[in-house]
């Protein structure tokens, strides 16, 4: 056999591998979803991008995002990718809009104690909340069938259910019973446990179609994992009938691409673009190649971080790429937690040392162009509940001769190498923060070199984040600082950081989250009294106070408010970044490309 | 023959379950649970849900125990079900296995019709000019990252002269009519993402097959062939290729025991939706189940491999027997 031979042949081999693999071997996983809508029938415009970057119109959408996607069970979905998704073809009670206010989805109002829509009652000797809701008339499932309060009490028991992995349970465990009225079974009755003023904040209770989801958790419920495994969510993703937002699941490809379309049964403002396509791309240095290759139309909200969209919109003005880069102040505080068993950091004038010695206005303008807020506590702007009156909490603007005389007065002295000293020891602490976050490593030289010039030596140990916060932070096992961000929203209660029974430990199975070993009683009790009250100047006041010890104490330093990043096309209008965590897709029916 | 087939096959069994038990033990002691990832996604997940989910996962349960449910829901048929994508583990794990078998297998095949030609070129033309052009080529190959061999694919074909697709594994929303729409469409967004692996690979192998090759031209049973006035192609293949073939089985077999291991770096950078991806992030999830079938295929293949390469060594070399 000549040498030319044996090079055919496995070229032949290879060409046949290829052929039977890319055409063959994959098992088509592909499913259309059964509905009449006009909009599908456009083919890729990925062919077409790659001959030239085509002007977008809206037929279809392509959206580029960073974070795998999951099951679209609402109850059980977890990953922020599926939130922002599932918006698309699920809508809820209530949400918080891009101007951070509480509105009504699926029903025709909120209902309060000053609207008459709510009243407190009390039974059996108990104070609770007694609130109507109803249902917009012409809200329906994908399949047609009217969304009632059978849907909002069979969501309850679902999520009740203890074989059930929901997260926040206690969202849907707080109704102890919905009753429809008899002669319309829109107007649901729900009866809430404790009288709280956040009783309308169900952002998070999500309906489920009882006339799908019932037999199915009849059949499974009480096995451990039973319903969800035999959900039609997972079972029969494209079943229509499991939606009711202005889209329906076309395609799912995990790990790959989720596609949808528009309900034909919505009720409300048509969505006017016919196709939305959300592509999954890991590896976020790919995605301004995917972007000007056209495979995306869009980055979203996961998928840059803070530096590559400065850097992006560097690009795109001196391009002039037809390309928008937002930035939207987010509910995300990046802060350092102080750990209050240090020896150093019990003394409350060290720690006001280190505040008053970080400067914070310039960290954001050097390292962040001002695109992101210096933070003065944990309250967000975005927040109706946010203060920064000098005249309620404690503002530490930067000052690094009033560091050096709180040190002075803690009795540490500067030593002959800058670093000062007491009783023999240096002032020395450990920041420790998430390994290869750029950003976070940038913060950590700022600050290092900031405190330096006070006589404070700050060492850097860092740790991959599933160490750094499955271990690290978890089990309070920093020496003394953990540089990190904490996700809210608007009017959070800080229970779960700030509540001295939330002090992470063995005893509680490390599942606290308040890592400083913070313990103020008083804080304590203003938090369970903001729990039942009622007035909303009040709580203001509350949260201000609660404020006003948390600056005063400094069991944290405050850094800045982050901010969510997305590239969008100019020819999108009506896209709002919201920063919080009910995402800009619940107002999807608005966009359209222009 | 058989007794030695069987003999390793219980061998093999007996090192998957040890090796499963470890694997699941090591798993076990990295930090962080699934639990984690809900409450940095929601702010409003108290410390009693954290406490209930986690007993609900049965993350409070001793190693041993959790390893034993595993085992008999393994025994029964049941994979499981995927903690981070709530999922059953097959319905995951089956389209990604395809997929980077796919490219797993086109990629080997690509590069062992490029390297062994170019390796056998070499060797048979050693200190020559065109040795040290292949040379040239093939430490470049091995030299060079993939991953930035990717993103300069990516630069060139994609982005500036928008012939193939920057990521993906089809065109998104795409019908097809026949089968070689499919094929074109498939096969347009694997030539990047071979091109990338294969370039290694075939430096590597290039340089396997010109040294076995240069070593069994050297024989003494060359010599005779040569001396018997036998043609150069019977020489070259029949005497000197098949004796060289021995450590080529053993590379492809090696190499053929990772194709559905998939190639992390390469599959996140084209966003290849294979399972060099999915086990990475199951493992960094802490998603038992599917790290854990991952790991007892990956194992399996490495073993059923390593056996197949034992047994090729008798066919092509009628020293080797089996006893």
């Amino acid at each position: 056999m000549k040498s030319t031979n044996i090079i055919s042949a496995f070229i032949a081999v290879s060409a046949i591998t290829f052929v039977v693999g890319a055409s063959g071997c994959i098992k088509k996983t592909k499913k259309k979803a059964e509905t009449t809508t006009e909009a599908t029938t456009a083919a890729s415009t990925d062919a077409t991008a790659a001959a030239g970057a085509p002007k977008l119109n809206n037929s279809e959408l392509k959206i580029g995002m960073s974070q795998e996607f999951e099951n679209f069970n609402p109850l059980i979905a977890t990953m922020n990718a599926t939130t922002i998704m599932s918006k698309l073809a699920m809508r809820d009670l209530v949400t918080i809009d891009a101007d951070g206010k509480w509105v009504p989805q699926l029903v025709k109002s909120i209902p309060t104690l000053d609207n008459g829509g709510a009243k407190i009652v009390t039974v059996g000797g108990v104070k609770k909340i007694e609130a109507v809701w109803e249902i917009l008339e012409a809200a329906v499932w994908g399949d047609g069938k009217p969304i009632t309060c059978d849907d909002a009490a069979f969501a309850i028991k679902v999520a009740s259910a203890a074989t059930v992995s929901v997260g926040e349970k206690e969202v849907y465990t707080q109704v102890e019973k919905v009753t429809a009225d008899p002669a319309n079974p829109k107007k649901c009755t729900f009866l809430y446990d404790k009288a709280k003023w956040d009783f309308y904040q169900l952002g998070t209770f999500h309906i489920l179609p009882k006339h799908l989801e019932e037999k199915i958790f009849n059949m499974y419920g009480a096995e451990n994992g039973g319903y969800e495994k035999n959900s039609l969510y997972t079972k029969d993703p494209y079943n229509v009938g499991l939606y009711n937002g202005p889209y329906i699941l076309q395609e799912i490809q995990l790990g790959d691409h989720v596609t949808f379309i528009p309900n034909p049964k919505w009720w409300g403002e048509p969505p006017k673009i016919k196709k939305i396509i959300f592509k999954y791309l890991p590896n976020t240095g790919t995605l301004e190649s995917n972007l000007r290759s056209g495979t995306i139309d869009l980055i979203s909200t996961l998928g840059y971080s803070l530096d590559q969209a400065l850097a992006m919109e560097k690009k795109v003005k001196a391009e002039n790429l037809p390309y928008t880069v937002l930035f939207q102040p987010s509910t995300v505080y990046e802060h350092i937690d102080l750990n209050l068993d240090n020896p150093f950091l019990k003394d409350i004038k060290v720690r006001k040392a280190l505040n008053y010695a970080m400067n914070r206005e310039e960290l954001v303008a050097s390292l962040f162009e001002g695109k992101q807020q210096p933070a003065v506590h944990n309250v967000t702007p975005k927040d109706p509940w946010y203060t920064d009156d000098p005249s309620k909490i404690v503002i530490y603007k930067y000052d690094p001769r009033m560091a050096e005389k709180l040190l002075d007065e803690a009795g540490w002295k500067m030593g002959p190498d800058g670093i000062r000293m007491k009783g023999g020891k240096k002032l020395t602490f450990t920041l420790m923060t998430t390994a290869g976050n750029k950003t976070r490593e940038l913060v950590q030289v700022y600050l290092q070199n900031k405190w330096k010039q006070v006589g404070i030596e700050v060492n850097t140990k860092n740790e991959p984040a599933r160490v750094f916060f499955g271990e690290t932070t978890k089990k309070r096992a920093f020496d003394s600082m953990a540089l990190f961000a904490w996700v809210s929203s608007p009017e959070n209660t800080p229970k779960s950081t700030f509540l001295s029974t939330n002090i992470a430990s063995a005893k509680n199975g490390w599942s606290g989250q308040n890592y400083m070993g913070w313990v103020n009683k008083k804080v304590d009790k203003l938090l369970l009294d903001l729990d039942v009250e009622m007035v909303h100047e009040k709580r203001k006041a509350i949260i201000a106070e609660v404020l006003k010890y948390y600056t005063d104490e400094v069991p944290v330093l405050p850094l800045y408010y982050r901010s969510d990043v997305a590239v969008i096309p100019n020819q999108l209008k009506n896209y709002r970044l919201t920063g919080h965590q009910f995402p800009e897709t619940n107002e999807v029916e608005k966009w359209t490309l222009e | 023959m058989i007794n030695f087939i069987l003999r390793r096959i219980v061998q093999t069994m007996i090192v998957i379950v040890i090796l499963s038990y470890v694997c699941f033990g090591l798993m076990s002691l990295m930090p962080g649970d699934p639990v984690e990832l809900m409450i940095s996604a929601n702010p409003k997940i108290t410390a009693a849900d954290v406490a209930r989910l986690r007993s609900f996962y049965g993350l409070d349960q001793p190693v041993y125990k959790r390893y034993f449910n595993w085992v008999s829901d393994i025994a029964t048929g049941d994979l499981g079900y995927s903690r981070t994508y709530r999922i059953p583990v097959e319905e995951m794990m089956g389209p990604a296995l395809g997929y980077t078998f796919i490219l797993s297998i086109t990629t080997l095949l690509f590069s062992f019709a490029v390297a062994v030609p170019l390796g056998i070129i070499s060797a048979l033309r050693p200190n020559s000019r065109i040795d040290y052009t292949i040379n040239l080529f093939n430490f470049a190959g091995i030299s060079m990252p993939s991953f930035w061999l990717g993103l300069v694919l990516i630069i060139i074909f994609a982005v500036k002269l928008k012939w193939l697709p920057a990521s993906g594994f089809q065109t998104t929303g795409m019908e097809y009519d026949t089968y070689w729409d499919e094929f074109v469409d498939k096969g347009k967004y694997l030539i990047l993402p071979v091109l990338s692996l294969s370039i290694q690979s075939i430096g590597r192998f290039s340089r396997f097959t010109r040294s076995s090759m240069l070593e069994a031209m050297r024989n003494d049973f060359i010599r005779t062939a040569r001396a018997k006035g036998l043609a150069r192609n019977v020489v070259v293949w029949k005497h000197g290729f098949r004796n060289a073939l021995i450590p080529l089985i053993t590379i492809a077999a090696l190499s053929l025991s990772s194709v559905f291991s998939g190639a992390l770096i390469t599959e996140t950078l084209f966003a290849y939706p294979g399972a060099g991806r999915l086990i990475y992030s199951s493992i960094m999830g802490n998603d038992y189940n599917v790290a854990m079938v991952s790991f007892l295929i990956s194992v399996s293949m490495v073993l059923i491999m390593n056996l197949m390469a034992d047994l090729l060594y008798g066919v092509v070399d009628p020293r080797v027997s089996y006893k």
